[in-house]
């Protein structure tokens, strides 16, 4: 019976390998994920006025008091207390923000800080009543400034300061709520991730969506192992594979020998020639997909690497190119930057791909520079601009470069002849571009300059695919690559406007994982969703956060209420991209490669940054009000083309909330299970109380339409609006 | 930018009128002075224009290639000249040929030939484009415009003497350059925001939307640091329909929704983004109760983008006197100029939308009997290089700098070239790559892209003196007009 013997004991070791995975599964126990509130200390005999010391006063000793007014240009010290710090967190972590009597804001360099030597665990805060963003001019010596010190996303106690002169501002110092969303050290399963509120804001970040599931899952298993989980998933999700999509000629009439206007045709037009499949796909995998992380980072990594419908004429050549994201979501930057180099869709969209030696084109050479890597100025590791010593900025490269990288960049093209998508009459938008060494420029070029610059020079008489190579590396070993990809992937992620502090802790990751290896997105994407900054149940600073885009205002709302086909009894067809569109912005069809927005977009009438905002106006805001009130109360029929764009329908359902509402005809019920799904715990009183009264005014007996009357005033609320 | 004190004084409030007043009293005097100019067609300069005046942006994104736009059409060997034109483009197959050119005589090049891309004339099923404007003196040229700090020369260029825009031929930073009407530095507002700051409590005391409205998104040309812009969407959404809120009925449960919709804007807004949407939001609900009614136009527009955003503008303009504005500007935009391939077909077709979008909406303003007191101009990123990019049948061309920019309207002193001198002593670049005019350092790499004479905010202030901004405002508004020895390039009457 050796046999079944043998049988037995390998069922019983995959028995023990299987408990092995799930223990470590289920055994990591994550972190507090909130960092302590920072406390701006106040003078002993002013407790609304901030303690300030002017910077020669010896940092031994914290004065007791402070009621002199400052000038501006003064350097001086501030105080704060409860900061916890990281190794090598210091002065970039913080924000000095001040408000005066008009309501303008500014914002004070920090130049320094230090512990006070005399009494532990305060720091000071070298400051200097200087604005630095230059919007407004700078503020008046005509009285009080109210300031606040930001760290992590969390802003400290507000208190005054004189400028010029003491008085002129009033206010009242109001306590914070707590959002105390820790769910305690003695629930069953103890293990994984029990801060609730930060596990919303962690899904909104990661995903493109919570849901209860991944909550739980969340809850049960941690972050960091969520992380490893998802980093190992197949994709796309076996129930949404690719569409496989054959390549067709150019020409609409011969792709598809059909009358115009007949069945055949419109759907031949439909598959090949327009985005529907990939949209359809994509909003498929973003609303049940189970590699939500390699999903959301492709949707990022597409707003950098930009190509866009219909300049991407096809929808064959659209996933090809999509696939390229996918691949290289958790790998290595540098080989994004080659697989993207030699994509057919982006040879075609930025010209690369019949940039000969004899008629080159600079598109592509101009673009991976200024938009994929490394940006137009000398960056320091925290994102922020070198200046040079009449304080200006140092372009990293200029036309000549430009002229030398399209040199390099000469000979690629289309393989229509020999690789293994090749198609008689048609582009081959699905195989790598190939070298034709006969177009390539052989001449020596000199590429981008920075300290140690790898493959500076690059020698007369080389083959193309070589120097490509040795281009590439050029760019990548750039200084800029790292605070340039990472600040990007931050704003995609967590918010708009980072501090220096998290984008040099995230580009030095991306400098170095740890191992010596340099481009590793694990490590970036680990920095980035793992730092402090992005953790904690609620994020204070008034400067924290970003405003969900359109796809993700769609994906996160449609997410968290379960959706589903029009009828409720499957899983909806994905076709929503027109409701994007009608919030301007229509998925795989960026205006042009600066992407549906740039990354520096400024808030008009503000010094605010904040990509997302460059798709907000008068007119989107109120078409987001409007999709928030047909996605409440109505759902994206069936439709009745012949073929139907949405065969199946797109809606809500609520059958959990329904109950929720009619167990508590006071509503408070209600609001709290929607405070913790939409706000994570964070609804203020005063939001509350404006949704409350127009659920009152629906009759108790209506579960249903007061269930939806809440969700349509959160959809279409800024609070929910802006992620944070 | 940095507001001074004065001007926000100005913009701040109308209790301090007196400013206003006072700037308004010193431009009506110079007005007055420049009333005793005529024109060709006998028009006073200076007359037109009394009650209400509007300037429309048509901005070109991705940048028109100039180049194909105005060509040579004569063989005047002293300047550059068709063949001139042809030896640089003809080979890689981007030259238009001679025959095809719509032709333009042009007074200030000595009365030589010119022609226009041919799709800016005549279109079947569609009206008879721009170039028929030009005899009519209705159609201008600023020639060889483009961003700069200060004037420079060639060898300026190349000794780096003088300071140049910060990241020439990158398109963001051009596309904001032309917006900020300034090039020495990043700013934060757009001229058009900066003048209609200066100008709104004068001209638009009592106005129910703001001075701009944008109907291609918020824009820096159109923001200012107390001006937003209205955006709306094209008119293939009704004007009534573009700032209103769906689902809300007369019944009372409605109403609490719609009263709690309102309510919560008015709540949370220590966060600077919920702050900033939720500003947002509150000015599209209190200019949607003005856009309630309106009136269809008459005159039949191209259904394209560029025709739809033109459209719209003018069912604004027809219900100027209900909407209590003296003074608007608008911005509309086409996109898809960057043709770094296919240029042929695809600048052919781009511009032809335009053309046919631009005299549609004249011709809508003549109707409206506004053609006098709208003016319709251009901006793009960037002129292009002369040098083609490719060859053959995906011919296109690259980023440039310089370039030439069209003005369309009755107060336009049009059939003409306006400009700076270029080295050939003309407002109209010498062609030649790697000539007098080429902005490059590298004989080998010189791809032919015109180093501007006139700059963007000359071009600006013209138009911007003619909707009315106060002379001593002017610098206000262009921080860097002193270092240009002309406000005016004079093609406004």
């Amino acid at each position: 019976m050796s046999g079944s013997r043998a049988t037995n004991s390998l069922a019983l070791l995959a028995f023990i390998v299987a408990s092995l995975a799930v223990q470590q599964v289920f055994s990591q126990i994550d972190p507090d994920p909130n960092s302590p509130t920072p406390v701006l200390l106040h003078a002993e005999d002013d407790q609304s006025r901030a303690l300030v010391s002017k910077n020669d006063v010896e940092q031994e000793n914290i004065p007791k008091s402070d009621s002199v007014p400052y000038r501006l240009g003064d350097t001086v010290r501030l105080f704060v207390s409860e900061v916890d710090l990281m190794p090598g967190e210091g002065a970039s972590a913080f924000r000095v923000y001040a408000r005066d009597a008009n309501k303008r804001l500014y914002r004070f360099p920090v130049l320094d800080l230090s512990e006070v030597k005399s009494s532990k665990s305060v720091y000071a805060l070298t400051v200097r009543f200087r604005d630095e963003i230059g919007y407004w001019e700078q503020p008046s010596e005509t009285g009080d400034l109210q300031i606040v010190v930001t760290w992590r996303g969390l802003v400290s106690n507000p208190l005054l300061l004189g400028l010029g002169r003491l008085g002129g501002l009033k206010f009242e110092v109001s306590e914070g709520k707590k959002p105390g969303t820790y769910e305690g050290e003695t629930v069953p399963e103890s293990v994984g991730y029990r801060w609730s509120g930060d596990r919303i804001r962690f899904l909104e970040q990661a995903t493109f969506g919570p849901t209860d599931a991944l909550d739980h899952r969340i809850r049960r298993i941690g972050i960091r192992t969520w992380l490893a989980e998802q980093f190992g998933k197949p994709y796309p999700s076996p129930s949404n594979p690719y569409p496989e999509i054959p390549l067709k000629p150019n020409n609409i009439e011969t792709g598809c020998p059909f009358p115009r206007g007949t069945l055949d045709f419109n759907l031949c037009v439909r598959t090949h020639y327009s985005m529907y499949p990939v949209q359809t796909w994509f909003f498929k995998e973003a609303f049940y997909g189970e590699p939500q992380l390699r999903n959301r980072m492709a949707w990022a990594l597409s707003q950098l690497w930009v190509t866009s419908f219909p300049t991407v004429r096809q929808s064959s050549h659209m996933f090809a190119y999509h696939k390229v994201l996918s691949d290289h979501s958790f790998g290595n930057y540098r080989d994004l930057m080659e697989a993207m180099t030699l994509n057919p869709a982006m040879g075609d969209y930025l010209d690369m791909a019949r940039s000969t030696k004899n008629n080159p084109n600079e598109n592509y050479a101009r673009e991976i520079l200024q938009l994929f890597t490394i940006g137009l100025f000398m960056l320091n590791q925290d994102g922020t601009l070198q200046l040079d010593e009449n304080d200006n900025p140092i372009p990293t490269y200029d036309q000549e470069t430009v002229n030398n990288f399209t040199k390099v960049l000469t000979g690629w093209t289309f393989c229509n002849v020999g690789c293994p998508n090749s198609t008689l009459g048609a582009v081959n938008f699905k195989d790598p571009l190939v070298l034709n060494q006969n177009n390539h420029d052989v001449t020596a070029k000199v590429l981008l300059d920075y300290p140690n610059a790898v493959s500076r020079n690059i020698a007369a008489g080389l083959n193309g695919n070589t120097e490509m190579d040795l281009a590439l590396d050029n760019i990548f070993h750039h200084p800029n690559v790292g605070p340039f990809v990472g600040r990007f992937l931050i704003q995609h992620l967590v918010t708009s406007d980072p501090t220096p502090a998290y984008v040099s802790r995230v580009a030095s990751a991306f400098n170095n994982n740890g191992n010596g290896v340099r481009g590793d997105m694990k490590a970036v994407i680990r920095a980035i969703l793992l730092d402090p900054e992005a953790r904690g149940d609620e994020k204070t600073d008034p400067n924290y956060g970003k405003l969900r885009e359109p796809v993700q205002l769609l994906t996160n709302l449609y997410r968290q209420l379960d959706v589903s086909s029009a009828d409720g009894t499957q899983q909806s067809d994905g076709y929503v991209p027109h409701v994007s569109a009608y919030m301007s912005q229509n998925p795989f069809g960026a205006p042009t490669v600066f992407n549906y927005y740039p990354p520096n977009y400024v808030i008009p009438g503000t010094a605010l940054v904040a990509p997302e905002f460059g798709l907000m106006n008068t007119g989107s805001s109120i078409a987001r009000a409007n999709i928030a009130t047909i996605l409440s109360f109505s759902n994206i029929p069936v439709d009745n083309r012949n073929p139907p764009n949405s065969p199946l329908g797109t809606s809500i359902k609520i059958d959990d909330l329904i109950p929720v509402a009619q167990a508590d005809p006071t509503g408070n019920q209600l609001m709290d299970r929607l405070d913790q799904k939409f706000m994570h715990g964070t609804m203020s009183a005063a939001m509350r109380n404006a949704i409350l009264q127009a659920v009152l005014a629906v009759p108790p007996e209506a579960p249903d339409f007061r269930v939806r009357t809440a969700l349509f005033l959160i959809a279409s609320s800024s609070q929910y609006q802006i992620q944070r | 930018m940095k507001e001074t004190r004065r001007n926000f004084i100005k913009s701040a409030g109308c209790a301090l009128g007196m400013a206003t007043l006072a700037s308004q009293v010193h431009h009506f005097g110079l007005m007055t002075a420049l009333a005793q100019k005529l024109d060709v067609n006998g028009r006073r300069k200076g007359s037109l224009g009394g009650g209400y005046k509007a300037l429309v942006c048509v901005f070109l994104g991705g940048g028109n290639d100039g180049n194909n736009m105005i060509v040579p059409n004569h063989n005047d060997a002293t300047i550059s000249n068709y063949s001139a034109y042809a030896a640089a483009r003809a080979p890689q197959g981007l030259a238009i040929a001679q025959n095809q050119l719509l032709p333009i005589s042009v007074p200030r090049m000595g009365g030589l030939a010119y022609g226009l891309h041919p799709v800016l004339g005549p279109v079947t099923g569609g009206n008879n484009g721009i170039h028929e404007l030009w005899a009519q003196g209705r159609l201008a040229f600023a020639t060889n415009v483009g961003t700069l700090v200060s004037p420079l020369t060639k060898a300026q260029y190349q000794n780096n003497s003088v300071t140049k825009p910060f990241q020439l031929f990158s398109h963001l930073d051009q596309v904001y350059q032309f917006h900020a009407g300034r090039s020495d530095t990043f700013s934060f507002t757009g001229w058009g925001g900066r003048a209609s700051d200066l100008m709104t409590m004068g001209s638009n005391p009592n106005g129910l939307i703001p001075m701009i409205t944008s109907i291609d998104g918020s824009q820096l040309f159109t923001s200012g640091q107390s001006t937003q812009a209205l955006a709306i969407a094209d008119a293939g959404t009704p004007l009534n329909e573009v700032l209103n809120p769906i689902g809300f009925g007369d019944d009372a449960i409605s109403q609490a929704r719609l009263q709690a919709f309102n309510q919560l804007r008015a709540v949370d807004r220590d966060n600077n983004y919920v702050d900033a949407a939720s500003a947002i939001t509150d000015s599209a609900i209190a200019a949607n109760s003005a856009l309630a009614t309106y009136q269809e136009v008459t005159v039949p527009f191209p259904n394209t983008s560029v025709g739809r955003q033109l459209r719209q503008v003018a069912r604004i303009i027809k219900k100027q006197a209900d909407l209590n504005v003296d003074r608007q500007i608008f911005y509309v935009e086409r996109g898809g100029f960057d043709t770094h391939n296919n240029q042929l077909g695809g600048q052919a077709n781009n511009l032809a939308e335009v053309s046919q979008a631009v005299r549609a909406f004249y011709d809508e303003m003549v109707v409206q009997g506004r053609s006098a007191e709208v003016t319709t101009f251009m901006m793009t990123d960037f002129g292009r290089t002369m040098n083609p990019a490719g060859t053959g049948g995906s011919v296109g061309s690259d980023h440039g700098w310089s370039n030439h920019l069209f003005i369309v309207g009755d107060s336009v002193d049009g059939g003409d070239f306006y400009g700076i001198n270029t080295s050939n002593g003309t407002p109209f670049p010498n062609l030649t790559i790697d000539g007098p005019d080429d902005a490059t350092n590298n004989s080998a790499n010189a791809r032919g892209r015109w180093i501007p004479t006139a700059s963007v905010e000359q071009y600006a202030a013209t138009l911007a003196r003619w909707y009315g901004l106060a002379e001593e405002d002017l610098s206000a508004v262009f921080p860097n007009i002193g270092s240009f020895a002309s406000t005016d390039l004079g093609f406004m009457l």
